[in-house]
């Protein structure tokens, strides 16, 4: 564990002072991101945009195709910018920021941040643009980042919201004026909207003296992992610093971790395909109610910043913009190519600045427990197995958030008592509730319509689960390198990682790491599942270690990703050779119902999650086992039987005994051929 | 105005000018900094440890007053220690700190025979090793240079000239050029692996104007001459060329055509190769020069241009007939303050687009605007940033920001009528730009510092602080990021090499109609932290690399050198690059014009 990560509690100072007001209306100087000699109002980046001569030219040539006057092209244009800017007030920043103390200090236990490394990135702040990056994981994310900004007078950023948000009466326009602004989410292919968004993007960067804020996951993560980043926004962001109209442009990662995530039972809905509830301010009234629950602690890590100038270093030669208006220039395939690289890296340290919970690590344990059938552990059985799995996971890097192990342990049980609670037996276990669904439209549904019993059987896992998913980050290349070595016997370390790098590159959706850090990650890997005695180096060969414990959670976590993998396979393999994307989730939903419910052997009901399944028909794709394909409205896909055939072999071969109904299958196949 | 003294139209008769400068330069000059040995910065520290700094001599109009505010200063921004005895520089050069020189007797006999007259006496010869970058400076002071010419010679005319060029190439013997030594680029000094002996060819004693022709108002001069003196002696009869970079009291003729440099005045008279219609240049090959003197040509590609900026890599130029022009009726200067500097940039850019440019056009940035204040002889505190009831309207009804605002100086030259109404039209211009007039003071002070500021470096020198400038052409739009991203590469840099103290000022000094001239100062405090050159070198390198990133150029006038070689091929391209190593081999197959200069020479 990194002992030099400090946190401080930034709430405490709201509990502690006399008046929270005083402090809100407190005169402000807030620390701009790169300072301008002229600053920009938010109306002024619009006509700076709508005068741009990219926009100009744009329109010029609109107008001239379509022979429409120019005028009424800029309208739209403005509309669109209308629309997308942001705004300022001060006052709607002070009133929220007020009424956000008084809710965090009833529903939150403490809001952490590491302080030093706050005022490091103040101290770096002023002749760049610089780009906040945090994690995503709840709509209270950039709430709280704003918090924090006001805090610590740090000029709140621009920020980037997706149109959800814009729709909601009220909300949008709260948002805008604490700096919100939107970018329209779902595919869209107007290029007049695009260039005018990509131009703002332009402006906001070049003359803007704000903080941009930008969710790279490009969505709130539904499982509490990180998501695959996304390239579009960042790209938009970059693109003056190839172009040099700005010296460098930081980016500074943010990771978030939530005691207990705001959205945690829908998500669990979400992930078994029970669709979105559209946002509606009355939904949110609705969700006033959470002022009755308790969330325990939030934690801000700060992360190290990545200089874009160093980070691409020489690999970039920025003056071949020179010779032309840059306009009319757009990025370099190398330029691009750079891209995913800074991308990855920018994740891979939120990843690393997560703050694991010690709610984490009781949902390990009791997701392996419940996995092998084993007997519920009493309070002082769970702290025996927290302190032996707390140093373990210490000792893998992460950074623990515990005082006082036996406090934390009956803290978890208030705050997650929707999830876990004391038995008749006095044991921890998970709260059961029956779930009737009511009538569903079925129109609604992503994928197959779950039952009532599978739904009231697979909610609570699902939900625990959630709060697994952050440590896998830490065990994920053991669990792949114990998986290997348990099935195959002796390994060297070629042939190791020959299995590795496959299942790596298969799970690459699932558990994201940066391709580029491939090889180092497998060093350390290999050298922590040795430390660890998951593995024992004999010779030159990797055997099974004698760490059995740790193994049986190595292999009880993984199981679920395999099965939903190998289960993917299957449907794709008996399905003809094009199909869609509902089809191919459908499916393996249906059979994994199945084979949960026919309770001969424990199947985890986190296996129908359909981020997971997605995750893996995005692999596919990566690898071109899959060929996407987009019509109308619905995703679909051509299959390579014969690359299926050998990925499905090679995986296999770690796959745990499965129980399917064949006659789902053979239905399968008949259902096809109708 | 007095009337041109002859009515002749030509002189035939050369005029013999008496150089300021002699030939044996240290006698007026400093061995070992910048400018005459009369005129510097020094400290005073009396009994009362009361620090004064001021500027010795008459020559400049800053000389002999205290300058009050300028100690403070040094020790706010650069960290500077008055308090200490400054670092003195080592005494000059004598014979045991270098080889001898490798030149053979025979030579030396066959210069005696064509009466040209030599030197081989070490101060002579490391006098002419050198132009004025931070390195030659700094080697002076403190160390050896790693070679120096074996000997130094003066020519006198054309035809020497061709005879010392043959004599070289017969027996492989390096010629340098060596005009006023003014060049910081590297150019003028000696390779360092080079083998072969080595003469330096000072042209100073070939500063003859050979012809003067006022029916096509142009002279014929010889190459050695310096600015001052062409400028004194055609101001005699009347005339100007109305060149004046801003070395052009020791910069010759030669100097600018090799370097193709740019005066202040440009927009009135042109830069060198606007000023040049005829030349010739001395090669190893034979003399390359047009046969006839007309105002332009068209005839294949326009061989001027391989002489322009040929930095001494291949040939002499001897003979150039430049134009001139009669002196102006009415000289005047201006200034005027902006908001900041982006908007003196815009103004700027207006100006050119309306091509009103008087003959001087600058934008200091604010650094510059203040430090042009620290300079100022008043005691009152109050004055030093602006006068009082001036400060009280610009800051206070305007309501400019003192950590902002810029000062833009002009220099209007021409017929009074014509003076007035550029003035009326630029003056106009900037209030439409928020922009306030700030009177002729202030703009004359700011062109007779710009010949101060260059005396400053060695102040710095005596306490661990260097300086150097760079300059850069840029298209209109990217002019202010350039500046922006410089600034904020160096203090990057800075901080990486663990830099503290450091100033990067910029100024805007030439338009164009498609772009403009930006200048920079860079200066730091090195104690504790290694080889200040070596600090610098790295500096510059990394702000040179933005500079190109931004849309900037290699260099507006100083030249390639050897300092900015490295740019080079990128700037002319693969092509460009293999086309000037064919001219060089076509006209230099010996490379005996060792220069090293553009492009480290494998021939
Ligand atoms: C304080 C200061 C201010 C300056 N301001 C300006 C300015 O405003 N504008 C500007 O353009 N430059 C400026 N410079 C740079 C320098 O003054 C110019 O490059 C000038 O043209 C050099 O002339 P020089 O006679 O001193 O040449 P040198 O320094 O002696 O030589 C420069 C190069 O030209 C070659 N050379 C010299 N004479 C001849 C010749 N007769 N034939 C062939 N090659 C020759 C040399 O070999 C060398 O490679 C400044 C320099 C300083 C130190």
């Amino acid at each position: 564990m990194d002992v030099s990560r400090k946190y401080e509690n930034f709430l405490e100072f709201r509990r502690q002072e006399k008046s929270n007001f005083l402090w809100i209306s407190r005169t402000l100087r807030p620390k701009v991101a790169n300072v301008q000699e002229a600053p920009c109002s938010p109306s002024l980046h619009k006509d700076e945009v709508l005068q741009s001569p990219k926009i100009q030219e744009l329109l010029d040539k609109l107008s001239s195709v379509q022979n429409v006057p120019k005028g009424h092209l800029e309208k739209q244009v403005k509309e669109i910018l209308d629309e997308i800017g942001y705004n300022k007030s001060l006052k709607v920043i002070r009133w929220l920021g007020l009424v956000l103390t008084k809710i965090c200090l009833r529903v939150s236990s403490g809001i952490y941040i590491n302080v030093n490394k706050v005022q490091q990135v103040r101290s770096k702040m002023g002749n760049c643009p610089v780009i906040f990056v945090p994690s995503h994981r709840s709509y209270a994310d950039f709430i709280l980042m704003s918090y924090m900004c006001f805090t610590y007078e740090i000029v709140i950023p621009a920020i980037a919201a997706g149109m959800d948000f814009h729709g909601m009466w009220g909300m949008g326009t709260m948002l805008r004026d604490t700096g919100a602004f939107f970018m329209r989410r779902s595919y869209n292919d107007d290029s007049v909207y695009w260039t005018v968004f990509k131009q703002y993007i332009y402006q906001l960067v070049t003359r803007g003296d704000l903080p941009i804020e930008f969710f790279i996951e490009g969505t709130r993560s539904r499982s509490n992992k990180s998501l695959a980043p996304k390239f579009g926004l960042i790209s938009m962001i970059l693109k003056p610093y190839f172009f040099a109209q700005v010296p460098d442009i930081l980016f500074v990662p943010i990771s978030i971790s939530y005691d207990r995530v705001l959205e945690e039972n829908l998500f669990a809905y979400e992930l078994l395909g029970v669709p979105k509830p559209k946002e509606t301010t009355s939904g949110f009234f609705k969700s006033l109610k959470i002022l009755k629950e308790r969330f325990g602690s939030i934690f801000f890590h700060i992360g190290e910043p990545i200089s874009s100038k160093e980070f691409f270093g020489d690999s970039i030669d920025r003056s071949i913009h020179a010779t032309a208006s840059l306009h009319k220039q757009d990025l370099t395939d190398q330029e691009k190519s750079v891209i995913p690289p800074l991308a990855f890296e920018i994740l891979h340290r939120q990843q690393q600045g997560f703050v694991i919970t010690i709610f984490n690590l009781v949902a390990l344990v009791l997701n392996n427990t419940y996995t092998n059938k084993k007997k519920l552990p009493t309070i002082l059985e769970l702290k025996q197995q927290l302190l032996w799995l707390r140093s373990i996971i210490e000792s893998l890097g992460a950074y623990i958030h515990c005082d006082d192990l036996e406090k934390e342990i009956r803290e978890c049980l208030v705050v997650h008592r929707n999830i876990i609670h004391f038995n008749s037996n006095n044991e921890v276990s998970l709260v059961e509730t029956q779930i009737h669904q009511g009538k569903v439209n079925i129109q609604k549904l992503k994928a197959h319509q779950l039952s009532d019993q599978t739904m009231t059987y697979s909610v609570p896992f699902v939900a625990l689960q959630i709060y697994v998913n952050p440590t896998l980050f830490y065990l994920f290349d053991l669990a792949v390198l114990f998986t290997v070595i348990q099935k195959e016997g002796a390994l060297n370390k070629e042939d190791l990682w020959v299995r590795y790098h496959f299942l790596r590159s298969l799970y690459a959706m699932e558990f994201v790491f940066p391709p580029q850090k491939e090889h180092i990650t497998y060093e350390s890997a290999l050298e922590n599942a040795i430390a660890v005695n998951a593995l024992i180096l004999a010779g030159d060969t990797y055997i099974v270690g004698r760490n059995v414990e740790l193994q049986e959670i190595l292999h009880s976590s993984f199981k679920p990703f395999l099965l939903s993998y190998s289960t993917v396979f299957l449907v794709l393999q008996h399905l003809p050779l094009a199909c869609e994307q509902k089809t191919i989730l459908a499916n393996v939903q249906r059979i994994l119902e199945d084979a949960i419910n026919n309770k001969e052997s424990f199947v985890h009901p986190y296996t129908l999650n359909l981020d997971t399944l997605s995750n893996c028909i995005n692999s596919l794709c990566a690898m071109s086992v899959l060929k996407k394909a987009r019509r109308e409205n619905a995703v679909s896909f051509e299959i390579n039987k014969t690359e299926l055939d050998d990925v499905k072999t090679r995986l296999d071969l770690y796959i745990p005994t499965l129980c399917i109904n064949e006659d789902l299958l053979v239905n399968l196949q008949l259902q096809n051929k109708l | 105005m007095p009337p041109p003294p002859s009515q002749n139209s030509k002189i035939k008769e050369p005029i013999f000018v008496k150089s300021v400068i002699p030939k044996s330069r240290q006698q007026l000059l400093k061995w070992n900094g910048w400018g005459y040995t009369d005129s510097q910065f020094v400290v005073k520290v009396d009994e009362h440890k009361n620090i004064q700094v001021y500027f010795t001599g008459k020559r400049y109009p800053i000389g002999e007053v205290t300058l009050p505010h300028l100690a403070q200063w040094a020790i706010d921004k650069l960290d500077l220690d008055l308090t200490q005895p400054p670092k003195r520089s080592q005494p000059p050069p004598t014979e045991s700190q270098y080889p001898e020189s490798k030149i053979p007797e025979s030579i030396l006999l066959k210069l005696k025979n064509f009466s040209i007259s030599y030197s081989i006496d070490i101060v002579d010869r490391v006098v002419r090793a050198h132009g004025q970058t931070l390195h030659d400076i700094y080697t002076l002071r403190n160390s050896v240079f790693e070679r120096i010419p074996d000997v130094v010679v003066w020519p006198t005319g054309h035809d020497e000239v061709v005879k010392l060029v043959t004599l070289c190439n017969d027996n492989n013997i390096v010629l340098i050029p060596y005009g006023g030594g003014t060049a910081v680029s590297g150019a003028v000094e000696c390779p360092t692996s080079e083998q072969r002996p080595i003469i330096s060819l000072d042209t100073s004693q070939m500063n003859k104007i050979l012809w003067l022709d006022r029916d096509n108002l142009v002279a014929c001069c010889e190459s050695g001459i310096v600015g001052q003196d062409l400028e004194r002696e055609l101001g005699r009869m009347g005339f100007t060329t109305g060149h004046e970079p801003d070395s052009y009291e020791f910069s010759s003729l030669g100097g600018w055509v090799a370097t193709r440099a740019s005066g202040m005045k440009k927009n009135t008279y042109g830069n060198i190769e606007d000023l040049v219609v005829h030349v010739k240049m001395v090669t190893a090959n034979g003399v390359l020069e047009k046969g006839c003197q007309v105002p332009r040509l068209s005839c294949g590609p326009d061989f001027n241009h391989v002489i322009l900026g040929s930095e001494g890599s291949l040939g002499v130029v001897t003979e150039v007939v430049i134009k001139i022009r009669p002196l102006p009726q009415c000289r005047k200067y201006g200034s005027v303050v902006f908001p900041n500097f982006e908007t003196g940039v815009k103004y700027m850019r207006e100006v050119a687009k309306r091509r009103l440019q008087p003959a001087s056009i600058r934008l200091m940035d604010n650094d510059q605007f203040k430090f042009g204040m620290i300079l100022k002889p008043e005691e009152s505190y109050f004055g030093i940033i602006l006068d009082g009831i001036k400060k009280f309207y610009i800051t206070k009804i305007k309501g400019f920001d003192v950590d902002q605002m810029c000062v833009m100086t002009l220099l209007f030259e021409g017929d009074e009528t014509d003076v007035k109404l550029s003035e009326k039209k630029l003056y106009e211009l900037a209030k439409q730009f928020g922009a306030i007039p700030a009177g002729e003071t202030n703009g004359e002070r700011g062109y007779m510092l710009t010949f101060v500021i260059a005396y400053i470096r060695d102040l710095g020198l005596q306490y661990d602080v260097v300086a150097e400038s760079f300059e850069t052409s840029v298209p209109w739009d990217r002019a202010v990021t350039l500046v922006k991203n410089v600034k904020q590469v160096v203090a990057q840099e800075c901080q990486r090499l663990g830099i503290t103290h450091y100033i990067i000022n910029s100024r805007v000094t030439q338009t164009y109609d498609a772009g403009c001239v930006i200048y920079f100062y860079l200066g730091f405090n090195h104690r504790d932290l290694g080889d200040p050159v070596d600090l610098h070198n790295r500096l510059e390198t990394k702000a040179r690399d933005e500079i190109l990133a931004s849309g900037g150029s290699i260099s507006h006038h100083h030249g390639v050198g050897k300092l900015r070689r490295k740019w080079y091929p990128k700037t002319v391209s693969n092509v460009g690059l293999s086309l000037y190593l064919s001219i060089k081999r076509e006209l230099d197959p010996k490379n005996i014009f060792a220069t090293n200069n553009l492009v480290q020479s494998k021939l």
